[in-house]
């Protein structure tokens, strides 16, 4: 199979079909394989007259070559096919397969452990790459051996990521076999730059990892971060395409109305939900990421009593949590922007969401986001105890605690807009009875940006607490600093209450943007003051490691609710759509085309996330598999060799 | 802090100043983010039009 | 999940590894919780449905579309009474009167000579005449955030549209213009599902059985100041219990100084439970200023 000329081509498909199967060829075999699951149900139409095998071969051919002009011949080879301005299929009822369980659940629970893993081994190699080049740049070796320990802990999860979506596949095109078919027509060949890309992820992500100590230090080192930086590239890339799908689903584009196909497949890609979505889950990714191995450096943390141990786990785990509040923090801006888009896209489809059915769910959120926040803030205070500095910041804390405590609660106040007469029924009123003013939009908003603003401000404090500005404007900085805080805040309150209660709809959507930037004001200059203002600041002595126990519970807290919230908006996510694979071009006849119940979906929500935690339990443990060995039978019994 | 060898005087006119700067622009942000948005504002920040 | 990897000398590792697994799991099962104590609703999809046109009379008509408006077309989404609407109140106007006026308003453009061509151009070409204040941000009303309800996701059939308009004309008591669908013109009619079944759910309350009625559409009443009808405000004050039940049951028996007969629907009795009924009464027999 050594690269056989372009003569080769005729009778590769008429008689070396066997050769395929040798020599370790099989993940070209599984990917011709997965191809021809897809292809029955588009074959009729549109390949009369050719074999399986004829129409395989020169798909598998392709892979084989390799090299760059694989690509293009293979494009010829699908656009040569004519291409009949097929609507999409409608499939009755009884077209979907009935397996006894509902379809839709096993999808769903493969989907979203597939989503949880592909986030989180497409956020870490990311804070990663930044870890490491801090090192590079700070000469300091402990961040080198922290990123290689944060890549080390996530490796399996790569794998654990292609089984689960292999399995997701798998399923769709068994469960769904027409929906996969027009997915597959839609997107033609992207499907295999997708599987071609996982070959490419495997490769640096190999390198990159094994490589770690080989290319250590000097001008190797740059190499390695190279091959970091390829390695995120092949995964922010997979993560776009499979993004495209999604938001696909949502807001097709590139059809018709009847959903035939009629722009290329970067138009059926650049729908107007596709950016705000890969922006949204880029972050969130990155949140999520630093969450899971926040955990696991709360785990090591407490299960040890050596000094040095716990002051490594501590710093990790501190880290963690700094990556995860960060990314964290920006996330509503970009979850506004992609609810504008969905509202810009379809009004309807906005209603649905924020005002409809689903808008239970937001109390849920709420609740999900407010653990999130005090876990996040409670850690930062309890990190406080690690420098003397703090005690000029301590008084604040009391403050910040109660304002998101309220604020919490003023987020959790249920309001309901109603859609319909059932809904009445069901829910047992109409909506002017719960509805309070705190229970509205400019309320909720006002609590939100408040609570990120005192967040920002934990977070702020706490990195003041081990250092003493020297600069000469120091008091000045501070006067600005304060007066941002209050006249932010006093502007955020503003404009909820006026533009949200006392002018017309239209000004009270825009005052949410202005409270997001004015939260955004505060975040950014505080950010570029205390840059400036603590350079060469005097640097007060902390001691990591002396942080009560209590305190790493946060840290568990962090990834269930942030697991779980993922979850959750997967839900909301997916049932947007409503009753439609493909909204307003292919309707979903299945007998799960309802939107469940926010009870039923927790439920399913709940189960994923145990599962993801069983799966990530079985990935930290064969992280330390790797660092454990048997000690010599002759020796004492008694077992050694901790990592 | 080094804020002593400001003085208290010094100390509370930088903050008013800081103040007085810090309304003022949130005031220009007020008209401006609501302005790109086609919603203009009065000068005490009504809705105009 | 240690094993001997975690063994550093603390030999806590499984309390450690037991108390964050019990603390994590405790949290899911919170946020479960909450889930499932909020109210469960399930969005159905809308469900085909067969009407045998033989059968069909008009008030059958109005009342598919009255169905239509409030589910499958999801037409209550937005057109709800301020100040939580989107759109303007359709339910709260009389729309065929509306419709008059936007016909003779200078800024109408639109082909639509009569009401009913108005209503179906607004369904079909929401933005050919968009009214003032409810057009999509910085289009200065010439664009509207509305859907042609004939295309998807919505996409009714043009005997639903009709069916809508049919109510929309008759909920106000005007002439219903459109024509009913002939077995010609199509032999299924969708209509929405499972609350399309049974009649609409009873009010619990006085407050309920009033707005469900739509009562403060006509009278000032609950924060409403409509002046169609007389103030219900102080009603307590001029009318017996017994009087204000016979003006529901006979809205002409007895008209209020200054009002027209034959503006108040005269079939609420028909349509109200006995107890929605009692309720009204006795909350408005409460009404005294």
């Amino acid at each position: 199979m050594m690269g056989p000329g372009r003569g080769y081509r005729r009778m590769g498909r008429a008689g070396r079909g066997s050769v395929w199967s040798a020599g370790g060829r099989w993940p070209y075999l599984l990917l011709a394989l997965m191809l021809l699951a897809a292809v029955p149900a588009m074959a009729a139409g549109t390949t009369d007259g050719l074999s399986v095998e004829e129409r395989i071969a020169p798909i598998g051919r392709v892979q084989v070559e390799g090299g760059p002009e694989v690509a293009p011949s293979f494009g010829e080879a699908v656009r040569a096919e004519p291409e009949p301005p097929l609507a999409a299929p409608q499939p009755q009822r009884k077209d979907y397969p009935d397996i006894g369980i509902s379809s839709r659940a096993v999808v769903w629970v493969v989907a979203q452990m597939h989503l949880f893993f592909g986030a989180l081994v497409l956020a870490v190699p990311l804070f990663v790459l930044v870890i490491e080049l801090t090192g590079v740049l700070t000469r300091d070796e402990r961040y080198d051996d922290m990123a290689h320990e944060f890549m080390k802990i996530s490796l399996v999860g790569f794998s654990i990521t292609a089984i689960i979506g292999g399995t997701l596949a798998l399923a769709l095109f068994m469960l769904y076999p027409d929906f996969m078919a027009y997915m597959m027509r839609v997107f033609r060949v992207q499907w295999l730059w997708y599987a071609l890309l996982f070959f490419v992820e495997s490769f640096f992500l190999y390198t990159y990892y094994y490589g770690w100590n080989a290319l250590r230090y000097g001008n190797r080192k740059w190499v390695h971060l190279t091959l970091g930086l390829l390695l995120n590239g092949a995964g922010m890339t997979i993560m776009v395409l499979a993004n495209s799908w999604a938001t696909f689903m949502m807001a097709p584009s590139g059809v018709s109305e009847t959903g035939a196909v009629t722009g290329t497949v970067w138009e059926a890609m650049k729908g107007p939900l596709w950016n705000p979505i890969n922006l949204h889950r880029f972050i969130a990714n990155i949140g999520f990421g630093g969450a899971v191995v926040g955990a696991y450096a709360a785990f090591k943390f407490l299960s040890t009593r050596d000094p040095k141990l716990r002051a490594h786990y501590d710093w990790m785990g501190y880290t963690s949590n700094f990556i995860a509040i960060l990314a964290f923090l920006p996330l509503p801006f970009a979850g506004y922007w992609l609810m504008a888009e969905i509202y810009a896209y379809s009004q309807q489809m906005g209603i649905t969401a924020m005002g409809g059915i689903l808008a239970w769910l937001f109390i849920v959120q709420a609740v999900l986001i407010g653990t999130i926040l005090l876990a996040g803030n409670f850690y930062l205070w309890s990190g406080m105890s690690r420098t003397e500095g703090s005690v000029r910041y301590q008084w604040l804390v009391k403050y910040i605690a109660a304002i998101l405590v309220i604020c919490f609660l003023t987020w959790m106040t249920p309001h309901t807009l109603i859609l319909s007469a059932k809904e009445i029924a069901t829910l047992g009123g109409s909506h002017h009875r719960i509805l309070g003013p705190l229970g509205i939009m400019p309320a909720k908003n006002i609590a939100v940006n408040l609570m990120l603003v005192v967040t920002f401000l934990s977070f702020q404090i706490y990195r003041r607490s081990d250092k003493v500005a020297t600069v000469s404007w120091a008091p000045v900085g501070n006067a600005f600093m304060v007066a941002i805080y209050i006249v932010a805040m006093a502007n955020i309150v503003f404009a909820g209450v006026y533009y949200g209660y006392f002018t017309n709809t239209v000004y009270k959507v825009g005052s949410s943007v202005l409270q997001v930037a004015s939260t955004l004001v505060v975040i950014v200059s505080g950010l570029t003051i205390d840059g400036f203002m603590y350079k060469g600041a005097k640097k007060l002595p902390s001691h990591w490691g002396r942080v009560s126990n209590r305190s790493q519970y946060a840290l568990f807290a962090l990834p269930i609710a942030f697991t779980w919230l993922m979850g959750l908006m997967g839900y909301v996510r997916s049932s947007v759509k409503t009753y439609w694979h493909v909204y307003t071009i292919m309707k979903d006849n299945s007998p799960d085309n309802f939107i469940p119940t926010i009870g039923y979906a927790g439920n399913m929500i709940t189960l994923v996330t145990v599962l993801f935690v069983l799966f990530v339990l079985f990935m930290f443990w064969i992280a330390n598999l790797s660092g454990t060995r048997q000690p010599r039978p002759a020796a004492t019994g008694v077992e050694g060799g901790a990592t | 802090m080094t804020g002593k060898a400001m003085g208290k005087g010094t100390l509370l006119a930088a903050f008013l100043l800081a103040f007085v700067v810090v309304v003022l622009f949130f005031y220009g942000l007020d008209h401006l983010v609501m302005g790109i948005q086609g919603l203009p504002l009065n000068p005490d920040l009504s809705p105009a039009g | 999940m240690t094993g001997p990897a975690g063994n550093d000398g603390s030999g806590s590792s499984m309390g450690v590894f037991a108390s964050s697994m019990l603390f994590s799991l405790g949290l899911t099962l919170v946020f479960t919780l909450v889930a499932n104590l909020l109210p469960q609703v399930q969005g159905d999809a809308p469900v085909e449905k067969k009407v045998d046109l033989g059968s069909l009379t008009m008030d059958d008509f109005v009342a598919l579309g009255e169905n239509l408006f409030m589910n499958k077309g999801t037409c209550t989404l937005c057109h709800k009474p301020p100040p939580l609407g989107r759109a303007p109140d359709i339910q709260g106007e009389n729309l065929v009167e509306v419709a008059r006026q936007r016909l003779a308003d200078p800024r109408y453009k639109g082909k639509a000579t009569n009401a009913e061509e108005y209503i179906h151009e607004s369904m079909v070409d929401p933005s050919a005449y968009v009214v003032a204040g409810w057009g999509k941000k910085g289009s200065n009303d010439t664009e509207s955030p509305m859907p042609h309800i004939d295309k998807p996701p919505i996409q009714l059939s043009p005997m639903e549209i009709d069916a809508i308009i049919a109510w929309l004309e008759a909920k106000d008591g005007n002439e219903v213009t459109v024509e009913l669908p002939t077995a010609e013109a199509s032999a299924q009619v969708a209509a929405a599902a499972a609350p399309a079944a049974g009649p609409p759910a009873p009010a619990a309350t006085g407050e309920e059985a009033v707005r469900k009625y739509g009562c403060q559409a006509c009278h000032a009443l609950l924060g409403s100041t409509a002046s169609l009808g007389p103030s219900l405000e102080d009603v307590g004050a001029r009318l017996t219990p017994e009087q204000i039940r016979q003006s529901i049951i006979d809205p002409n028996a007895v008209i209020a100084d200054g009002f027209t007969p034959d503006v108040m629907p005269p079939d609420f009795a028909d349509r109200m439970t006995v107890k929605e009924l009692e309720m009204i009464v006795r909350l408005l027999a409460e009404k005294k200023p």
